[in-house]
């Protein structure tokens, strides 16, 4: 037999191994790109699922792919940085550069073992970078994993103003912890310096959402995609001179979490040098997605407030009075900081506001965080993900009994966050639990044009609220802080006495009831003062002194009818009825 | 046309297109708006109460309206409280975030571990995070549960 004749078998023989291999192992090809072979996980009771679940990925996938595509347009027109100075600056288009790349990593979903989730998946511009999906808003919370459909416990928070938290820090003069990202702040920003950077690093290796289970996977698929080079050119040239083992691409093609990988974070082998190199441009792909949410494209402060600020634009009646409120009666400034100045002696009687506005870019956040009170979500997806998926992966082996302590997890580095970086905070832990942080308002009634509110009847785009979707609306969101404590009852979600409403006037048990902020829970405020809060609130939406870039993307359908007090009852289970058909399931 | 023209309408053309608005005057993404604490108020008064806000058979929230003590944001209302008005041994704190634009600060204390149909005897306080207090003269008011 020729030398040739052998080579051709051999190659042959090898393709057909390989194609035997990627069948029954269920590894994903690079073509699969719209499919996971894997089994689906599939925990849940009837009813958890929303029944629209996969073509509304299919939906945002899409979506993706066109925002993806414009993306690469924007790239191309901009003209190449004249390379200067010593350090080397990368003059004249240096700053877009870095920000375009940012954005071409954030809407790519070949970083993904299943090449189906990219960060944008759960973080659409229409929703302000929030979730966009209103039936999972609606139901299970948490957006299904590349490999469906695992899924996290949270909602996915806007990345608008992100950027404004600073490192986590605790301050002894105030008392108080300030900055970082995500609810539980446990990106803390001390590597990065930049929080949201940080932020950055966590879904694409966690289990429940992008899943590749080491964080060199996400520098082998930067090493594919269409934009390596413009990683190069701000990067360096030697971003991807790295020697990848055989097996880096059928590793990178199984969601981490996997038995097979033992508990390891990085199961590439990879000399400690390449190691390095691919950790360094972890970093990067953190300063970048940083460059990104701080960008005009995601952060622009071009709401109608921000008008009203510069005396461009007249608050309506309403406006005006949901402002005087928001600063007032409502006491909502006390922690979501509208940028006025202290008074320097007040004289006003009653809680009148007695500032001046000092700040031209308020953020409308204390950069710290509270503990709301907010009744456990039972619908939320995490409570039923106590069985291994069939690559021995179990998301929740607590079940129900998983308690969400927020900063209070972060600090002790417990199950459902991550390692506390910094041992002196640990002693806060106890006075933390339950702490969530504290949102930006602005950008919180973003919704896609042709559903132009959040509010039922609409039409209106379903949207989810704190870090566990029980809120549906900002009516409901006003009417709880408004009236927490006044119609409080020591019952589940779904079990409300007969005669009440829950969400109206009945407020299941929060499900941490210690280190509750009592500044919120009987506010005294009327049915037309929370609808006038409301209101202000949505003058802090961007796009209004200019367009909000890709704001049109949303290619799904509005929701209409009913009334935002009670939006989203139609999905409550009773917790109780949960439980046995877990049981039973 | 020559190039140096192409390439200015080119940088003009993705100016625009990226730096849509002008650019606005930003804080860096890196410089925390950390508001220091307000001074301390020279002595705090009462407004309005201590009274009940709520109760039921095992808690109750006494609420009471005072001036703005100022000092860290982050405040805590404290109740003295116990079934014997010379006996007030227990405490009760909540969390409030002062309004640093506010004259009058509404104190909100949530109390818990209390038995049914029993009269409590109280006073209240407020305090810094630090635990300084505010050193509040508050009468001695009661409530009884459920």
């Amino acid at each position: 037999m020729t030398r040739v004749r052998l080579t051709r078998i051999s190659v042959v023989v090898f393709c057909v191994v390989a194609l035997c291999m990627s069948v029954t192992g269920g590894k994903a090809s690079a073509q699969n790109a719209t499919s996971s072979p894997e089994p689906i996980y599939n925990p849940y009771p009837p009813g958890i699922l929303p029944s629209d679940l996969p073509s509304e990925l299919a939906r945002v996938l899409r979506e993706v792919d066109s925002v993806e595509a414009e993306a690469i347009t924007q790239w191309h027109a901009i003209p190449p940085p004249v390379v200067t100075g010593n350090p080397p600056i990368l003059q004249n288009t240096g700053v877009p550069l870095v920000e375009i790349l940012g954005k071409l990593m954030n809407y790519d979903r070949t970083i993904s073992p299943n090449e189906n989730r990219a960060c944008a998946s759960c973080h659409m511009p229409y929703a302000g970078f929030s979730g966009p999906i209103p039936s999972v808003n609606l139901t299970m919370i948490a957006y299904p994993a590349s490999a469906p459909y695992r899924a996290g416990k949270r909602t996915a928070q806007r990345y608008t103003y992100s950027s404004y938290f600073p490192p986590l820090q605790y301050n002894a003069t105030q008392g108080l912890f300030f900055g970082g990202n995500f609810w539980d702040s446990r990106a803390t920003g001390y590597l990065t310096r930049a929080p949201d950077g940080e932020q950055s690093q966590f879904p694409p290796v966690d289990p429940n959402e992008m899943a590749n289970p080491d964080t060199a996977c996400v520098t082998y698929k930067l090493s594919l995609a269409p934009y390596r080079s413009l990683f190069e050119e701000i990067y360096g040239a030697g971003s991807f001179a790295i020697t990848w083992p055989a097996n880096v691409a059928s590793i990178c093609a199984t969601p981490g979490g996997a038995a097979e990988f033992g508990g390891s974070a990085t199961p590439v082998d990879l000399s400690p040098g390449d190691r390095t190199v691919s950790d360094n441009d972890y970093l990067h792909w953190a300063q970048s997605m940083s460059a990104f949410e701080h960008s005009l494209s995601v952060s622009p402060f071009t709401s109608k407030f921000d008008a009203f600020l510069a005396g461009k634009y007249k608050l309506t009646a309403n406006e005006s009075a949901g402002y005087d409120l928001f600063k007032g009666k409502g006491n909502c400034n006390s922690c979501h900081l509208d940028g006025r100045s202290t008074a320097p002696a007040p004289t006003a009687p009653t809680a009148v506001d007695t500032g001046v506005a000092a700040d031209v870019t308020p953020v409308f956040t204390c950069f710290g965080s509270a503990n709301l009170g907010l009744p456990k979500n039972p619908r939320d997806s995490f409570y039923y993900e106590t069985s291994p998926d069939f690559l021995g992966f179990t998301p929740n082996p607590a079940g129900f009994t998983y308690t969400d302590l927020g900063l209070g997890t972060f600090l002790r580095s417990g199950y459902g966050s991550s390692g506390n970086p910094n041992s002196s905070w640990t002693q806060f832990a106890p006075t933390s639990d339950g702490q969530m942080q504290t949102s930006t308002v602005r950008d919180v009634a973003m919704v896609p044009p042709q559903c132009p509110t959040t509010e039922a009847p609409g039409p209106y785009f379903q949207k989810e609220f704190f870090h566990n979707g029980y809120i549906k609306s900002l009516k409901q969101l006003v009417h709880f802080y408004n009236t927490r404590d006044v119609y409080r009852m020591e019952v589940e979600s779904g079990e409300c006495p007969a005669g009440t409403v829950e969400k109206v006037n009945c407020w299941p048990a929060a499900e941490v009831p210690q280190n509750q902020d009592m500044t919120v829970g009987n506010l005294g405020l009327t049915d037309l003062e929370e609808n006038q809060i409301v209101k202000f609130m949505e003058t802090l939406t961007d796009g209004f002194t200019a367009p909000f870039p890709d704001i049109n993307t949303y290619t799904g359908t509005c929701m209409s009818g009913g009334n935002a007090s009670t939006q989203g009852n139609s999905t409550i289970i009773s917790a109780v009825k949960l439980r046995e058909l877990m049981k039973q399931h | 046309m020559n190039k140096v023209h192409v390439k200015l309408l080119m940088m003009a053309a993705v100016g625009s297109l990226l730096f849509s608005n002008s650019i606005v005057a930003q804080d860096s993404a890196y410089s925390p708006k950390i508001l220091p604490p307000a001074p301390r108020a020279v002595r705090v008064r009462i407004m309005q109460g201590p009274e009940l806000e709520l109760a039921n058979d095992k808690s109750a929230i006494i609420r009471w309206t005072s001036s703005n003590p100022g000092g860290t944001d982050e405040h805590f209302g404290v109740v003295h409280y116990g079934t014997k008005p010379m006996e007030l041994s227990d405490t009760a704190k909540s969390h409030i975030r002062l309004n640093q634009n506010h004259s009058y600060t509404v104190f909100r204390v949530r109390v818990e571990g209390l038995s049914p149909q029993t009269t409590y005897y109280y006073t209240v306080d407020s305090m810094g995070a630090n635990g300084t207090s505010d050193g509040v003269r508050s009468p001695i008011k009661h409530f009884s549960t459920r």
